[in-house]
């Protein structure tokens, strides 16, 4: 007999010492992933901390309502700025994006549907720099430096990824339910939006509310668009705009202590918002995933 | 009927107006695209009047106009130095990224209990929803980077005394440097590479597993010789993505790279990226040769991460749990 | 139709031992004898769910036993906490005792990992590994054992597809990945690469399920084959095939709390023309199940 014919006993009792080898180096990787795990989070941790722990003495009433150039100055126009520029480009690409995702999902030839998948994949690893600087040579011109241009930059970032995350949770709704409307003798068009879209609503929300999030956290679009200013300007997309982002990006490397720590705080501002957005939209998926 | 010929009949049976407005919404997707990469394009053509685009991207001087002797102007646009600076952050980025990130994917798909996996993963992917600019400032901050010190020092003082590339003065460490960029990066893709392997790693089935502990294999040998093997096509693509977005990662590299000219002699010294120079020259860009300057840069941004997008398209087209995140 | 009396001829020898250790002259003969298994109040629990109740029950080594019964009685999971299989699921346990030749197989000192080495198992779904050849599939479990010089490792991955009867059908492509083969083919494929590493027992878990009807007659008749060497405990929900191809049989039912029993165990041609028990009975007869 070969020598891998043991006796039951020897096999079971007496392991040799390759044996034990192989189950130490299970024991090591164990140990070694486990490791890795904890590394993967550990910078999450470190960053909250972190920039909440600088940020906290420069949180003030002052600095939430005062505007840059005021005696205690603060950042309203930018958080003002943020979230209009950021809610108009949503308003652009959210009816755009949706609608592109249900054609993509519903109506498109599997030839068309995988180009179309292409081209979304491709905008989605656009850099945001080429965005802005896209918006720069295009839009700039026209619209001069403003919140206009700024909320078109935007657009460019958020309007794949509505349309993505549209299509891929239409496709997700079982055939069964739009076979269900169309015996009933529904119109297409109405079972796609009043059936299909509405199943997959939640779904589509969660793409509104991740593209908020990226466009609110953006900075380099901004940087040749809407440029920041330190002026306030509530409604007025015709002039330069500030944000949130851009504060932080122009403030990181001031020399005074007051400014720098407005970047920081700042910074806590808009890693809460960005965070807060991300959980309440991944919120149930916590328990989806049991799966 | 199949459900190919069910798509069609209802596509078919659709009102043509309802179709056509929203096959235009998803048309404006690829109009978008044409027109970026035609405005792109187009905006380079002064540069290669009096440029050759190898010239472009081999020369590592930036020189925006100096008055000649003989009252010519010399100007000479060399992307060599930002085009290192990305490329090199970017594979610090996968290096220190990709194992970490593969392994903990591991954790979490074959090792974590499920009470543990859920809310772990949840919170990896959480980074990812962090601006970046509030990464780049949080790496300016040095505290909570002590790690990152340490591990320049370590290497540095072991492996930079033989290669000097990787040497550094110990007197004064560089503020910003490459490396730290790299570093910076890592960070920030690592949610990207163990949510997509995480993904293909679950693709496995559990039979393959199963099959294979069930000859008297630990968990670790079935992980490393079918799980992985299977999952490997997968795990490369993650890899890939992670590196597409390192390369055109723009404003937390700006913050921490340090804008030098020219390619530095050590990774632990100031560098350049291409998204950084654009963002920095952009705003003092006079003449239209000087913009179209750094649109060339742009396009090549653009270019990289298009052929990178292809790419990993093309290689993950049998698995059918692709998740394109950017 | 039973092949049963040329089962009865070998298992002369094997019946004048006892359920316990058996004490041999020579290593080979004691390699050669072993493979009883013999499990006592054993119970199989999902967390807090029981789902095999107190089953106790002696497997004949170089026999094959089949355990039959409708679905969802626990056979699976008995099946496989013989292999300690069952603990790799979270939350999962097993109580009493399960011995092979006399060794307990949860003795703390026992790895599970070298239980398996000895205890091989069949898969219902035909499992072969996509990323390796033929050739490597036979040959992963030998690796795992070391470093074996390759003119031995062909000759145990050709003994090996030739006990599970698929050396001529794939002599030409050992290079070619294992997925490539028919069902059949994978499975005997399996088969193969249990046996490569030389168990005492091998369990199979309704293998022939997932196979069309010439497949299945194959794997029956390799079966019968494959007891002169190793000890078989196959679960089947195919009546017919348990009475061809098994020498002793395990009848399970469920109970009130859904948990698995062992309603009668018997040589097989007694379970199925006279079985002591009217649910086996009416079982065999086809009434229920």
């Amino acid at each position: 007999m070969s020598r891998t014919a043991v006796t039951v006993r020897e096999a079971l009792l007496e392991p040799g010492a390759r044996d034990l080898r192989r189950a130490r180096t299970d024991w090591v990787m164990r140990r070694v992933v486990e490791f890795a795990a904890f590394l993967a989070v550990l910078p999450l941790f470190a960053l909250v901390l972190f920039v909440t722990l600088r940020a906290l003495p420069w949180l003030s009433p002052e600095f939430f309502f005062n505007n840059p150039l005021d005696t205690q100055p603060g950042i309203f126009n930018a958080i003002i700025g943020s979230l209009q520029m950021s809610a108009l480009a949503l308003l652009i690409t959210g009816p755009i994006g949706i609608a592109g995702g249900v054609y993509l999902s519903e109506f498109a030839s599997p030839r068309v549907s995988s180009i179309g998948e292409m081209v979304i994949d491709i905008l989605l690893g656009i850099p945001s720099i080429v965005a802005g600087l896209f918006a720069f040579l295009l839009l700039v011109p026209i619209l001069g430096f403003s919140g206009w241009a700024g909320s078109l930059a935007l657009s460019v970032l958020t309007l794949p990824i509505v349309m993505r995350t549209t299509q891929e949770v239409m496709r997700l709704v079982p055939p069964s339910i739009r076979e269900a409307s169309l015996a009933l003798g529904i119109p297409v068009w109405r079972t796609t939006l009043l059936v299909t879209l509405r199943t997959a609503l939640p779904g589509v929300l969660t793409g509104l509310v991740l593209a908020a999030s990226r466009a609110l956290g953006e900075t380099a679009p901004l940087i040749m668009t809407a440029k920041g200013t330190n002026a306030s300007n509530f409604l007025d997309f015709g002039t330069t705009m500030n944000a949130m982002p851009l504060v932080i990006f122009r403030y990181a490397e001031a020399a005074d202590d007051r400014t720098i720590g407005q970047a920081w705080a700042t910074a806590l501002v808009l890693m809460a918002i960005a965070l807060a957005l991300n959980v309440i939209v991944r919120w149930r998926t916590i328990d989806s995933r049991v799966a | 009927m199949t459900t190919l010929d069910l798509h069609q009949a209802r596509a078919n049976q659709a009102d043509p107006f309802f179709r056509r407005a929203f096959g235009a919404a998803a048309a404006l997707g690829g109009l978008l695209l044409l027109v970026i990469t035609g405005y792109l394009i187009t905006n380079t053509l002064p540069l290669w009047a009096i440029q050759s685009p190898f010239s472009f991207i081999s020369t590592t001087a930036w020189i925006t106009g100096i008055e000649q002797a003989d009252g010519s102007t010399l100007e000479v646009y060399g992307a060599a130095s930002a085009l290192f600076g990305t490329a090199a952050s970017s594979m610090i980025a996968v290096l220190f990224a990709a194992p970490i990130g593969i392994l903990g994917a591991i954790y979490l798909v074959e090792f974590a209990p499920k009470r543990l996996a859920i809310p772990l993963t949840f919170l990896v992917e959480l980074i990812a929803a962090i601006p970046s600019v509030v990464f780049g400032l949080w790496a300016l901050g040095d505290l909570s980077i002590r790690l990152r010190d340490s591990i320049e020092w370590w290497i540095a003082s072991t492996l930079g005394q033989v290669i000097p590339w990787l040497s550094e003065d110990p007197g004064s460490p560089a503020a910003d440097s490459v490396f730290r960029a790299g570093f910076l990066l890592a960070i920030m893709i690592l949610p990207m590479i163990v949510a997509v392997s995480r993904e293909f790693l679950r693709s496995v089935p559990i039979s393959l597993r199963e099959g294979y502990i069930g000859m008297g294999a630990t968990k670790w040998e079935a992980i490393r010789n079918v799980v992985v093997p299977t999952a490997r096509v997968g795990l490369i693509g993650a890899v890939l993505l992670a590196l597409g977005r390192a390369i055109g990662e723009t404003i937390a590299v700006t913050m921490v790279i340090g804008n030098a000219e020219g390619i530095p002699t050590s990774l632990f010294l100031p560098g350049n990226s291409v998204a950084a120079k654009i963002a920095s020259n952009l705003g003092e860009a006079g003449t239209e040769i000087q913009l179209s300057a750094l649109v060339a840069l742009g396009l090549a941004l653009f270019l990289l991460s298009f052929v990178i997008s292809l790419v990993v398209r093309i290689s993950l087209r049998r698995f059918s749990a692709i998740k394109a995140v950017s | 139709m039973l092949s049963v009396s040329s089962k009865k001829a070998n298992r002369k020898g094997a019946a004048s031992e006892s359920a316990g250790e058996v004490q041999p002259h020579t290593q080979e003969a004691e390699v050669a004898v072993s493979g009883a298994v013999s499990l006592t109040n054993v119970e199989a629990f999902y967390g807090a769910f029981r789902a095999v109740n107190n089953v106790s029950l002696q497997v004949q080594p170089r026999a094959v036993t089949a355990l039959i019964g409708p679905s969802g009685c626990g056979k699976s999971t008995l099946l496989r906490t013989i292999n300690r299989m069952h603990e790799t699921l979270p939350g999962a346990r097993v109580q009493g005792s399960i011995t092979l030749d006399g060794i307990d197989l949860y003795d703390r000192e026992v790895d599970a990992v070298r239980v398996r080495r000895v205890i091989g198992m069949v898969f219902q779904k035909p499992n072969p590994f996509p990323t390796m050849s033929i050739y490597e599939n036979v040959a992963a479990g030998l690796r795992l054992l070391g470093r074996t010089p390759k003119s031995e490792l062909d000759g145990v991955v050709e003994a090996s597809l030739r006990r599970a009867a698929l050396w001529d059908e794939v002599k030409e492509k050992l290079k070619q990945p294992g997925t490539s083969l028919s069902g059949g083919q994978q499975q005997r494929l399996c088969i193969a690469r249990a046996v490569a590493v030389q168990p005492r027992v091998l369990l199979m878990d309704e293998p022939c399920s997932a196979l069309d009807p010439v497949a299945t007659l194959k794997i029956e008749d390799l079966i019968r084959e494959l007891a002169a060497e190793y000890t078989i405990v196959i679960v089947t929900h195919n009546m017919q095939q348990a009475s061809r191809v098994s020498d002793s049989t395990a009848f399970f039912s469920m109970d009130e709390n859904r948990a698995g029993y062992l309603v009668e165990t018997g040589p097989t041609t007694t379970i199925f023309t006279a079985p002591k028990e009217s649910l086996t009975e009416s079982y065999v007869a086809g009434r229920f199940g």
